[in-house]
């Protein structure tokens, strides 16, 4: 047995060869189960995205629906008007994005509301300070952050700021969406039913509009409601 | 000192010496069924398997049981040619020897047989007979025509060896007996009674179950390499133990050294 050195290195080598199918098989397991786990990760991230997505969206429409539901009993006289609205609200909420700085800016003033008032307003209150430096930059990302704001506080200020701005702006569609989200929040702020009917106009829906006025001026009398109704019927609007 | 695997080792040398015959249930079988046609009127009897199934010590073993009984002669060798098969056929009818210079007549040995029909029965094996030529085969079968000699022809299981059978002997009256590889509890048993009958107990109870098929499955049951697979294992146990004593365990026997007897012998490749 002269050969014992050559036979043991023979041997070694065979048992390499002999396990190579099972380090292929392992490693192809292993390649597999990292694919698997890889693949299982961003499923994971892709769900927990959309999931959360989703989650914002519920919550906002969870609160919509709970501003809606604490005043409804203030919905009896404008009912129908609003049931109207509420269709048009959707299609707005869907509107380009765009239309704040491509709409054509109409140098038309809010009858009711002087500026001299707004400007007190926003004296007195460090929010309206930053709508003011707002309206300066007319920037869209500031806009952004004030209907952000305002669909996590439901504050009516940040709402009707946003309807008065975007009528001034003469996007009529944005400022007739954003004065009926003040008034789902509380209906008798007068200014944003006043903004509703006027973009309503200006959008063309004149008989609308002046359903809703009227129906207004029933229950409220109000001294601008019938000033308005007037320049309307005169066609001085 | 000897080591204790050198006598292990001698008991698997390859030899049809009737003294290793190992008798396992397969064996049994083939050997009464050769016993009982050759008691049969036939006239010639084919014995056939793969190299190292066990013919030649099966044809060895009747030999040696029957010899007294019968006028059997065992031809193990085949002649190298013609003159000298009729040299040891004449020798084996006559009792006499040819005298030199002389060739036998084959008309006249058919003759000679034809007259010992009745008076004489006998019973030539005929180990190898693959190596005859058809010609000589032709003759053979001539010669158990005349009823007074029965051939047992032992051939090598190959596909020309089949046909060699098929050419000179289908249409002759004749038996076959097929012995086959062992199977893996034959084989076993065959290993153990090999190293029992030489009284190895403990390297015999060293060698487990799946270690037996292992070999069985190295040797695909074949006597003969069983042999040299196990002359080799206990070779390489043999100089682990008087060399390198670390490496070898008493009571089993490594399946490294099985490998790499298998390794030696060509079996598996690395």
């Amino acid at each position: 047995m002269h050969d014992m050195k050559i036979l043991e290195d023979n041997w070694k080598k065979y048992q390499i060869k002999k396990r190579k199918p099972w380090y292929l098989f392992l490693s192809f397991l292993l390649i597999i189960i990292l694919i698997i786990f890889l693949f299982l990760k961003n499923n994971f991230t892709l769900f927990s995205s959309v999931q959360s997505f989703l989650t914002k969206i519920s919550n906002v429409e969870i609160s919509n629906s709970k501003s809606v539901s604490n005043y409804s009993s203030d919905y009896t006289l404008l009912n129908g008007a609003l049931t109207r609205l509420e269709l048009i609200d959707k299609k707005i909420k869907n509107s380009d994005k765009s239309d704040i700085s491509n709409d054509v800016l109409v140098d038309i003033p809010i009858l009711e509301i002087p500026d001299e008032s707004i400007s007190e307003e926003v004296n007195n209150f460090n929010r309206k300070k930053i709508h003011l430096n707002i309206i300066e930059s007319t920037s869209v990302k500031a806009y952004k952050d004030v209907e952000k704001r305002f669909y996590e506080s439901n504050d009516i200020d940040d709402g009707l700021f946003l309807a008065r701005s975007y009528y001034k702006k003469g996007n009529y569609k944005k400022s007739a969406y954003w004065s009926l989200q003040v008034n789902k929040l509380n209906t008798n702020v007068e200014e944003s039913l006043l903004i509703f009917v006027k973009s309503k106009i200006k959008l063309g829906h004149k008989n609308e509009a002046l359903g809703i006025l009227i129906s207004y001026i029933k229950k409220s009398n109000s001294k601008e409601a019938k000033d308005l109704l007037l320049r309307i019927n005169n066609n001085k609007f | 000192m000897k080591s204790r695997y050198a006598a292990a080792k001698n008991v698997f040398l390859d030899s049809i010496d009737i003294d290793d015959y190992i008798e396992l249930d397969s064996s049994v079988i083939a050997y009464q069924q050769l016993e009982h046609s050759i008691e049969k009127p036939l006239k010639m009897i084919l014995l056939f398997g793969r190299p190292g199934t066990g013919k030649s010590i099966l044809l060895n073993r009747i030999h040696e049981k029957l010899k007294h009984q019968k006028e059997i002669y065992y031809f193990d060798t085949p002649a190298a040619n013609e003159k000298e098969f009729f040299y040891k056929l004449f020798k084996v009818l006559t009792k006499k020897k040819l005298p030199n210079n002389t060739e036998v007549n084959f008309s006249a040995l058919i003759e000679f047989c034809q007259n010992l029909r009745g008076k004489r029965e006998i019973v030539i094996l005929l180990d190898e007979a693959q190596m005859y030529s058809p010609e000589m085969m032709e003759k053979i079968r001539l010669l158990s025509d005349t009823r007074a000699i029965k051939f047992v022809v032992s051939l090598h299981k190959t596909e020309d060896e089949d046909l060699i059978a098929k050419e000179h002997f289908q249409s002759r009256i004749w038996e076959v007996i097929e012995l086959r590889n062992a199977t893996d509890k034959d084989q076993t048993s065959y290993i153990h009674k090999k190293l029992l009958k030489k009284n190895l107990f403990e390297i015999a109870n060293s060698i487990k179950d799946r270690d037996m098929k292992l070999i069985h499955k190295f040797t695909k049951g074949n006597y003969r390499e069983c042999n040299k697979l196990m002359f080799t294992i206990f070779e390489i146990c043999e100089y682990y133990d008087e060399n390198e004593p670390s490496k070898i365990n008493y009571s089993q026997i490594p399946k490294k050294i099985i490998e790499m007897s298998a390794l030696k012998l060509g079996y598996i490749h690395a």
